[in-house]
């Protein structure tokens, strides 16, 4: 199976040398990087001013300060935590998504079609129904395994467990898995009578009641995550010549796959606990990043931090646009733009299963 | 690797199924009558059998009986209405396109439908149920359209059939939350309308599905020869002389139009579509004349064994029915995903 989606790695002469240079334009990477950097920025800046009450930027050096003022009260407490938790849910979700499309060699691999955050989001309410005080690390860590286990089922379910399942049985697998874990979600939402604030929350994903304590409980994991994954842009780059070639390069396949899986696992499960299934995140980010600067993981893996970020923080604030003070969450947003972007992908598969 | 190679390793095992149909399908029918019967004393408020068969009986005076024929009744019934539609609309589908994970969630019918229904219950408040069917037939019948259109490149082939409808389902179903979103009505009640429920229903609700099934499923159990001849593959079954095209999509359009009859008045949901079928041909063979019926008394079992459950299980609680309709079809999906893969 061709696990090339846009510039497909080109192993050239110095593949012999254990050094496989990937074709990418600095250029583009310079000018993706800008673009990145300027949406953040803005996108922080717009982020913290509209809402249900519009507040000047002005506000906001006294914010980062004092506080001395309601307004700039609302910046420190409300808003400022809401745009950085969006931020670091994006660059978790889309460095997950890019990871597993390289450990599973598939190109509709990603932790929301494959189960992986349903599987999170499960155990997270589970535990929540019996344990209604439960939050924080053991909530993570609770996360972790839910991830796991569902990644692993849908892995098991749709193949053998080596990479070669194709694209159709894993999204069909995941897809089912998913909407089972999600109605147990559901049952669960119902039986908990208190819970019903948060239901949407828990079942689309978004960030509308973040606090700096979600940021505080993401950040190790999100930090240990993509630090791991930057370690691994080059293994990874090797993996996606394809098994034997990276074997013949002295690559130990497995232990990539597993590390890598690992670090999906954290990234996801992390990511859920604090922001629910925030959707398509991780299959769109990576596709959408391929596009624009090629296929080396060395400067993938940071584009696509950047550009789920980004995602996730518009998604969110077009959300506080739609008819305030009722908000969308920003899965929603994300749902209606990833579907587009799904179909895309679904018309350019050749198999025939 | 299609159904066909399943049914064919039970043949043996059902030959019996496939020599004297009629006495299964009796079978099958008389349970369901039992667990109708059966199921009209499961919920929230007890009562007795006796009550029941006295109700049912003829005495309709006393709080028993009114329990039995507002709440329980029509309960009853539309699980054999609703059953009935999602199976055969199941059934007809996956004939037509030939493919045995084809379902009415599958190809964005149910999401699309619930979708239609949502955005005319919002638009205009107070909107009568009659006016909510055209609406979430519309909603299914424009989802399968897109579908099969985005599905469409050179030939609709059933995986990306299957693949684009996940993603057009996902769509539809961030345009439901919207819509709840943007109009918040009681958040909790909303979402158990949208998962399936026949909690509530009254006999209106009966009415309003009645007709569709009336007239489509004998239409369509008329025509089970057709989705045979379609099954022998397109140049065969014009050389029978058949209008291959013009014939698929008219039994398209009915099996869209009776999984959004379904939808509109149960929600949605999920899964009875795509297994009641299988579990139909795996009993009674291939061939729709037989299959069709058993679909639908499948279906029936299905839907009166879901809402039971979600009656049943913790009363007064209510655990919408396609939530059990989910949790029991989603294994089985998966099971047969693992089965055809082989």
């Amino acid at each position: 199976m061709s696990v090339s989606v846009g510039t497909a790695p080109q192993p050239t002469d110095d593949a012999a040398h254990r050094r496989p240079k990937i074709v990418t334009s600095k250029q583009r990477v310079a000018w993706a990087s800008l673009v990145l950097l300027v949406l953040v920025v803005a996108g922080f800046l717009w982020g913290v001013s509209i809402g249900s009450q519009h507040i000047s930027l002005s506000h906001l050096p006294g914010a980062i300060f004092k506080a001395d003022d309601s307004d700039e009260l609302i910046l420190q407490s409300i808003r400022m935590p809401r745009v950085v938790l969006a931020l670091c849910v994006g660059a978790a979700l889309a460095v997950a998504g890019a990871l597993m499309q390289a450990v599973a060699a598939n190109p509709l691999a990603a932790p929301e079609i494959m189960g992986v955050n349903a599987g999170a989001v499960f155990v997270v309410v589970l535990a929540i129904t019996v344990v209604p005080s439960l939050s924080g690390a053991p909530t993570i860590l609770l996360s972790f395994g839910g991830a796991a286990a569902a990644g692993v089922s849908v892995m098991l379910l749709a193949g053998s467990g080596r990479g070669r399942v194709s694209p159709v049985r894993l999204a069909l697998a995941g897809v089912t898995a998913s909407s089972l874990l999600i109605s147990l979600t559901q049952v669960l939402i119902i039986f908990d009578e208190n819970s019903t604030d948060s239901v949407l929350f828990w079942l689309v994903g978004g960030v509308n009641f973040a606090g700096w304590q979600d940021v505080r409980n993401l950040l190790p994991w999100l930090v240990l995550g993509l630090l791991g994954a930057f370690a691994m842009a080059r293994p990874l780059n090797l993996l996606a010549l394809g098994d034997d070639m990276a074997r013949g390069l002295g690559q130990n396949v497995e232990r990539t796959r597993m590390l890598g899986s690992v670090l999906v696992i954290v990234l996801c499960g992390a990511a859920v606990s604090v922001a629910g299934p925030v959707a398509f995140i991780g299959l769109i980010v990576p596709h959408i990043m391929r596009r624009v600067v090629g296929s080396s993981y060395t400067v993938l893996l940071p584009l696509c931090a950047a550009g789920g970020g980004v995602l996730v923080l518009y998604a969110d604030i077009v959300s506080r646009y739609v008819k305030p003070p009722f908000e969308v969450p920003a899965g929603v947003v994300t749902a209606l733009l990833g579907a587009p972007i799904f179909v895309y992908l679904a018309r350019r598969q050749k198999v025939s299963s | 690797m299609t159904s066909t190679s399943i049914v064919a390793q039970h043949v043996r095992r059902t030959s019996l199924a496939k020599r004297h149909p009629a006495v299964l399908m009796g079978s099958l029918g008389a349970l369901a009558v039992l667990l109708s019967i059966y199921s009209l004393k499961v919920g929230a408020t007890q009562v007795s059998f006796g009550n029941v068969l006295h109700a049912l009986v003829g005495d309709k005076s006393d709080q028993a009986a009114a329990i039995v024929f507002d709440f329980q009744l029509p309960r009853v019934l539309l699980c054999w209405l609703i059953g009935t539609a999602l199976a055969v609309s199941g059934a007809v589908m996956q004939g037509v396109i030939r493919n045995p994970l084809a379902a009415p969630d599958i190809v964005g019918v149910t999401k699309g439908a619930g979708f239609g229904g949502m955005l005319l219950l919002l638009a205009i408040p107070g909107v009568p149920v009659v006016a909510v069917v055209p609406a979430a037939f519309t909603g299914g019948l424009a989802a399968a359209a897109l579908v099969y259109l985005l599905a469409y490149r050179r030939g609709a082939t059933p995986v990306r059939i299957a693949l684009v409808g996940i993603a057009v389902s996902a769509a539809f179903e961030a345009g439901i939350r919207f819509l709840l979103v943007r109009k918040p009505l009681d958040v909790s009640a909303a979402l158990i309308w949208l998962t399936g429920s026949l909690f509530g229903r009254s006999m209106s609700a009966v009415l309003e599905t009645l007709p569709w099934v009336l007239v489509l499923v004998p239409l369509i159990v008329v025509w089970a020869r057709k989705l045979d001849v379609l099954g022998l593959g397109d140049d065969l079954a014009a050389g029978l002389g058949e209008p291959v095209e013009k014939t698929r999509r008219l039994l398209l359009l009915f099996a869209v139009a009776l999984a959004a009859a379904a939808v509109a008045v149960a929600g949605t949901i999920g899964f009875v579509g795509l297994i009641a079928p299988h579990m139909a041909r795996r009993v009674f063979g291939g061939k729709h004349l037989a299959s069709i019926p058993a679909a639908a008394l499948f279906g029936v079992l299905l839907m009166l064994f879901a809402d039971m459950i979600g009656r049943g299980l913790a009363p007064p609680l209510e655990i919408p029915a396609g939530l059990v309709t989910a949790v029991v079809g989603g294994p089985y999906f998966l099971y047969l995903l693992v089965k055809t893969g082989k």
